[in-house]
């Protein structure tokens, strides 16, 4: 980043007033909630640990090795060994890659489909407006793990199943939330201004509505992204995700709900990993949108260096 | 707008939801493979059985019309029968209806009588460590899926301590058998299911009992000696209780949603577990009137949250 701009005031101001970029801002914000950065460290080790799965798991996730089944937790095998001999460890581990990844996808596919449709529907108005989101309302109304479980039993258990069906879960609540952030910046100064300067739509929409409605986005994101490990892990459990001997914290569960009596441990792994997972999104959640919101942040920011927000961040109701 | 010309538009709305979310099904099962006939009869039936049952279900007629057949049952109040079992899809749906609607009940009632105490407390004990055991268990109540907690629960309650039973919600076993026989089955899977409300909602009613707690009229209230309990009970949460009851209707519908795992762990005979069976099987009939009710279902309440918010708050005008 570059290096902030000074603005020198007539000398009884007092007090020299530095602008900032909103991102650096909001990044400085973000710093200072410990809860977030927390949730941020942790989030960060289990994507970390996803992605290097080969080299961090100390054993072959789907490997049978029969002579140590069910073991209790020991030196060798942190999280025991279920009924397969399989070290719950590394299947934790491995089951990370799952979960994020499916996670990702969902975010990334609903994302895709709902922010167009919003923005389609807020910008342009009028009878498409009425039908997107009359069609919308209509998967609204619908429980959503009970249509994702309705879409991916029609369709077969299987985890792209389970990406389609949780994407299409979400795609209305990003257009909802898209629409009504679009409907509210289309009426601010800058794009008034922007339409009489004769910016084409196109530009409007990228360069002027979708610039500002990022940080409704980004906080939804985290939610969807904790709501998909959560449904997942579900849709798995219930049998209709990750099919065996794939590694999955969900399936892992529901395998270790046989062996319950035995041996306990089982579920201490999985459920741990979920717990961690989702409530680290959920720090950084509340972080993101305590530190997008410049109304929250403004007075305690002023206090310590004197920083002036830019004209026209978080102005709009 | 007046409320009544908005209740109007609402249920103007609702043939235009049915309709998108029965189509979208309709076209959702036909377009995936497996053929429900050759399930249900195996490979090894005559041609002749097959078409018969074909026939009978309206499978030979075009997909359009098999729609409008379907609609046309339907506003005459039949559902038609369910391909496997041979049972009319009406009678299925009240029998696993009920069960949900208690299930979510008992959810309801532990989540409430979690809740409202810890809200209460945590508004009036705000930024003491009350306060922030509180908001520990709320952030923790948020971050367990359900099924998780059944497990931890089952393990505790039932493996170990052997107190509670597992299973039992509406099976024939119970009946007759006294009140704590009826209610037992209830407890674990309230717990596992009601945990995440006693979150949301206890976090609810916190942040408006402390909006509420810093009114001017409760100042007053405290000014002219009234005793603290009064003023908490009558004066704050009275007006506290507004967006709460709202939401315990919204989260009411939530709950019958998210059951599905529940039913699965505790072989309860509710409305999600008839879904996935019905699914599994495409035994179609049983999918469509399902989805139907089911939209109908959270339709009503979010008609029913939308009026309690206005008849409470006499405030908001549509």
């Amino acid at each position: 980043m570059a290096e902030p701009q000074s603005l020198k005031l007539p000398a009884d101001a007092g007090t020299q007033l530095v602008f900032r970029s909103g991102v650096y801002l909001a990044s400085q914000q973000f710093m200072r909630n410990y809860a977030a950065l927390v949730g941020f460290v942790i989030l960060f080790l289990f994507c970390l640990a996803a992605v290097l799965a080969e080299w961090l798991s100390p054993y072959d996730p789907t490997l049978l090795k029969l002579s140590v089944k069910l073991q209790p937790p020991s030196l060798s095998h942190w999280m025991g060994t279920d009924f397969f001999g399989r070290d719950i460890f590394t299947r934790v581990i491995w089951g990370g890659r799952v979960s994020l990844l499916v996670a990702l996808m969902v975010v990334f596919y609903s994302v895709m489909v709902g922010v167009p449709i919003g923005l389609l529907s807020g910008f342009i108005g009028g009878k498409l407006d009425n039908v997107l989101m009359r069609v919308m309302d209509a998967f609204l109304t619908f429980p959503p793990l009970l249509l994702a479980v309705a879409i991916v039993g029609l369709m077969g258990p299987d985890l792209k199943n389970v990406v389609i069906a949780l994407a299409i879960v979400q795609v209305p609540v990003f257009a909802r939330i898209v629409r009504s952030s679009t409907l509210s910046a289309r009426e601010e100064v800058y794009i008034v201004a922007a339409r009489a300067l004769g910016a084409s739509p196109f530009r409007i929409v990228f360069s002027g509505i979708l610039r500002n409605i990022v940080s409704p986005i980004v906080v939804q994101i985290t939610i969807v992204f904790a709501g998909a490990i959560v449904a997942e892990a579900s849709l798995s459990f219930l049998g209709l995700g990750s099919q065996p001997p794939d590694p999955s914290w969900g399936r892992d569960l529901s395998d270790a709900r046989r062996y319950m009596s035995d041996a306990p441990w089982l579920l201490i792994g999985p459920i741990l990993a979920i717990m961690m997972c989702v409530l680290s999104i959920n720090f950084i959640g509340d972080g993101l949108r305590d530190s997008l919101d410049p109304r929250t942040w403004r007075a305690r920011t002023a206090k310590k260096d004197q920083i002036m927000v830019p004209e026209g961040v978080g102005t709009s109701a | 707008m007046g409320t009544l010309t908005y209740l109007l538009r609402r249920i103007l709305q609702i043939p235009v939801v049915l309709v998108v979310t029965t189509l979208t099904i309709f076209i959702v099962v036909r377009a995936t493979p497996g053929d429900p006939v050759e399930l249900v009869l195996g490979m090894q039936t005559s041609p002749d059985a097959v078409e018969a049952l074909r026939v009978k279900f309206h499978l030979d007629k075009p997909l359009y019309q098999q729609y409008l057949i379907w609609l046309w049952d339907v506003l005459h109040g039949d559902l038609g029968s369910s391909v496997r079992l041979n049972r009319p899809v009406t009678q299925m749906l009240g029998e696993r209806l009920w069960v949900s609607l208690q299930l979510a009940t008992a959810a309801m009632l532990f989540a409430l009588i979690v809740s409202i105490p810890l809200g209460i407390v945590a508004a009036i004990r705000r930024n003491t460590w009350v306060d922030y055991v509180a908001t520990g268990y709320t952030v923790l109540g948020f971050s367990i899926p359900n099924f998780a907690l059944a497990l931890i629960l089952i393990y505790v309650f039932s493996v170990t301590l052997d107190w509670l039973p597992i299973t039992g919600i509406g099976s024939s076993t119970t009946r007759g058998g006294g009140v704590w026989k009826f209610i037992s089955p209830f407890i674990l899977p309230a717990i596992a299911l009601g945990t995440v409300q006693t979150a949301y909602l206890g976090r609810l009613l916190r942040s408006s009992m402390i909006d509420v707690l810093s009114q001017d009229y409760i100042r007053t209230a405290r000014a002219k000696g009234l005793k603290p309990l009064v003023v908490i009970t009558i004066h704050a949460l009275k007006n506290a209780m507004i967006p709460f009851v709202t939401m315990v209707a919204i989260h009411f519908g939530y709950l019958i949603g998210i059951q599905i795992t529940i039913e699965y762990i505790f072989a309860i005979p509710g409305m999600g577990l008839a879904v996935l069976t019905a699914v599994v099987n495409r035994d179609f009939p049983v999918i469509q009137g399902f989805t139907l009710v089911i939209a109908v279902f959270f339709l009503l309440v979010n008609m029913i949250a939308d009026m309690l918010y206005t008849l409470l708050d006499p405030r908001i005008r549509y």
